[in-house]
């Protein structure tokens, strides 16, 4: 029987349709997939013993308590601390693949000089150089860490400035530090006294201050109730998912926050909900109402119903003098439930928002976001974990990642009480990185070191006696019987928080401060650089969006 | 019948042959363990009747998986009976101090993370529930490696079209969600997943 080429065509196809009905393609298809992720260059956790440390997340200045599970020394996993006071059990999405982003592809690995590949040596040869020619200014990210002594210690020494970028947590609090002369790093939001918040969009649901502290609260106080313990009242452009979440939602136009806050002033003042205040508002309730798009009752109305509930709180997102200016009136500021201090400290930081002249280099911390650009024509020597651009300065100087670095952690921006943690460095470095203050240290060891620093902080909060530990168990620090036995707790990822600021608190506002710009308005025009995430962080974001019901946000 | 028709349904069986014979053969290489051990016989010599005894859960809960060398030494320390597998255990890992090398038929991709302790603590499941009557096992089960993905046939079972599997076979992430369907237990990604 001769075979033709038609007999080899029907076989084949024969065979193809057969080979549907057997495991070959499926499970061949099943195989693959688990064997491209067992690729050589896809890092793998070590094998080994597997155990729990406890520390704290550097990835923002809030310090969040870190459960760290860890096989064959290495960090596998993530997990909130319920114990910690601070953070209460949660992580940002971010935070729960924070392990993830030390092996991301865009990870800075080399010291780049304009983008090409250069060395520690030159690059330290370089700063001296600059250092030695003209002023320097150094950057930080996250104030009150033993680093940012080192940093601020160099730049006096050197001549140069200290600099801080600062949150808008904390820039929403700048202008009290106007006003009454506290600093805002020394000053909170005390929204565990308060019965009523006006949030003039601050997205306090979405991701405002620390992660565990608002979505906490608003679940324990307001969340399925009629009659919310906590009030929240949401001014906001659009149905954002705290705004869907208030007690009370107002659809007010975009950049009008100002004038919602001048029209409620006026409100309160015209029907005598608050004493009389020498700081009046030129807008009318009229022209409050055209640029808000709401009627003027209902502004009157807000005004009656905000009252009605005290402790009352206004919230902005952002610098905003008027919202400021309203927390004022309503007595908010110094008051249970409103602005507090947090610490006595006095000392103000000059902030970075401006541009930086006459200097001849300037350090940025890897604390300070990737987004941030230093406006000056100065030789920019940029620390950083993550290449997010070469454009953003002449030198770029690998940073530690994650939980690569012994470092300290002090109050969360807009916390009311001061606090003080201690993340140990829990990952290997592969490759050679350096923080800015060791790189600065190695020019001056007169700068101090963030280890003695650390060390002497211990020392003091010892002597102090005052504030409680929460570690495995909540120790008074009356207790405690050594400094040694303070940093044991620490280094094993207990935290300090200390006890309630008695210092006074006080404002004066002489004049309604001018309408500033609204910080909401984004600038369209700059390029969109692609956030740096692991790839847990993405998957988590997708499912954040699918939780429905309240119960489930938290 | 036409010819085409007998051409046609050749290749259909030629293909049946080669996929459900041919191919799971290829599929797998059959590997020994490097010791015979037998559940049985520890069982009734040594009297060990639960299976927590060697295969313990750490402090944190967390599962210890095979028991360490030094749990063998406190009873092999020197040979007991005259049988190969006990020579090789003597002499090729208690005295030299090494670990046995055994071949792991429930090793997952390092993504997964499974707690024994929430499984038998918690939720309160036998052990033979998902290991069926292997702590009573008197012979070795051959390790069959998939040469492509590297991990052992357990983890797709033991029946190439996963049809009609008993409850303990196959640890497919289809499997732990049917379980734990059966059992009304919902657990986001990060349960098993990190």
């Amino acid at each position: 029987m001769k075979v033709t080429r038609r007999d080899l065509l029907v076989w084949s196809a024969g065979a193809a349709a057969g080979l549907v009905v057997t495991p070959v393609p499926w499970k061949i298809l099943d195989d693959v997939s688990i064997w491209s992720q067992n690729w050589p260059w896809i890092p793998q956790p070590a094998k080994g013993p597997v155990e729990v440390k406890q520390s704290a997340c550097t990835l923002c200045p809030n310090g969040c308590g870190l459960r760290v599970r860890m096989a064959g020394g290495c960090p596998v996993g993530l997990s909130g601390v319920n114990t910690n006071p601070v953070s209460r059990g949660a992580l940002c999405p971010l935070g729960f693949g924070a392990h993830q982003l030390n092996w991301h592809p865009r990870r800075l690995r080399n010291v780049k000089h304009r983008g090409n590949i250069s060395s520690w040596s030159e690059a330290s040869a370089a700063f001296a150089k600059a250092a030695r020619e003209g002023p320097i200014v150094i950057v930080d990210g996250h104030p009150g860490r033993s680093a940012s002594s080192v940093l601020e210690n160099f730049a006096e020494k050197w001549g140069g400035g200290y600099r801080v970028a600062m949150g808008p947590e904390t820039r929403s609090l700048a202008p009290y530090e106007l006003w009454s002369g506290v600093p805002a790093t020394s000053l909170g939001y005390d929204l565990e006294n308060t019965q009523t918040i006006v949030s003039f969009g601050a997205p306090l649901l979405d991701g405002w201050g620390i992660p565990g502290r608002f979505p906490r609260l608003w679940a324990e106080r307001a969340a399925s109730m009629n009659d919310p313990q906590l009030r929240i009242v949401q001014a906001d452009p659009s149905l954002s998912r705290t705004a869907a979440r208030a007690w009370q939602w107002l659809q007010v136009r975009e950049g009008s926050e100002s004038a919602l806050a001048a029209g409620l002033v006026r409100a309160l003042l015209e029907q005598n909900l608050v004493p009389a205040h020498g700081a009046i508002p030129l807008a009318t309730i009229s022209e409050a109402a055209n640029e808000t798009g709401l009627s003027a009752d209902r502004i009157r109305e807000l005004a009656r119903t905000i009252v009605a509930k005290p402790p009352v709180l206004a919230v902005s997102p952002d610098f905003n003098p008027a919202v400021a200016a309203l927390n004022v009136v309503l007595g908010a500021v110094g008051a249970r439930g409103g602005i507090v201090r947090s610490s006595d400290r006095t000392k103000k930081y000059s902030s970075v928002a401006g541009a930086i002249s006459n200097v001849r280099a300037v350090v940025i911390d890897s604390s300070v976001p990737w987004d941030f650009a230093a406006k000056s024509d100065a030789e920019v020597f940029r620390f950083a974990a993550w290449d997010g651009g070469s454009s953003k300065g002449d030198w770029l100087l690998p940073a530690p990642g994650f939980l690569e670095e012994s470092t300290d952690i002090s109050t969360p921006p807009a916390y009311p009480v001061e606090t003080y943690a201690v993340a140990a460095n829990l990952a290997k470095p592969t490759f050679e990185v350096q923080t800015a203050a060791r790189f600065l240290a190695n020019l001056d060891a007169s700068a101090g070191t963030p280890e003695t620093i650390l060390h002497s902080r211990c020392e003091q909060l010892f002597r102090s006696r005052s504030g409680t530990l929460y570690g495995q168990t909540i120790t008074p620090m009356t207790e405690i019987a050594s400094t040694q036995e303070l940093e044991k707790h620490l280094w094993d990822g207990a935290v300090w928080v200390g006890e309630r600021c008695s210092a006074k608190l006080a404002c004066e506002l002489k004049e309604w401060p001018s309408a500033s710009p609204s910080s909401r308005a984004g600038n369209w025009t700059q390029p969109w650089l692609a956030p740096v995430l692991p790839p847990l962080a993405s998957k988590l974001y997708i499912e954040s969006n699918l939780r429905g019901t309240p119960g489930r946000t938290v | 019948m036409s010819r085409n028709t007998l051409v046609f349904a050749f290749g259909v069986s030629f293909a049946l042959c080669v996929g459900w014979i041919v191919f799971p053969r290829a599929l797998y290489v059959q590997k020994r363990q490097p010791l015979t051990f037998l559940h049985k016989t520890h069982a009734e010599k040594s009297g060990i009747a639960d299976c927590g005894e060697c295969h313990t859960l750490r402090a944190d809960g967390s599962f210890a998986g095979l028991p360490a060398m030094e749990k063998c030494t406190g009873c092999h320390s020197e040979k007991i009976g005259d049988s190969q597998a006990e020579a090789t255990l003597v002499n090729n890992y208690i005295k030299p101090g090494t670990e046995t090398p055994w071949l792991v038929y429930s090793r997952q991709p390092a993504n997964v993370w499974f707690s024994h302790a929430i499984h038998v603590k918690l939720a309160g499941l036998a052990c033979s529930e998902c290991h069926s009557t292997y702590g009573e096992s008197d012979q070795v089960r051959t390790y069959e490696l998939n040469r492509i993905s590297g991990y052992s046939r357990d983890i797709w079972g033991h029946s190439m079209s996963r049809l009609r599997r008993a409850p303990h076979e196959g640890m497919k992430m289809s499997d732990c969600e049917s379980c734990h369907q059966r059992h009304q237990v919902e657990v986001g990604c990060l349960g098993c997943h990190e």
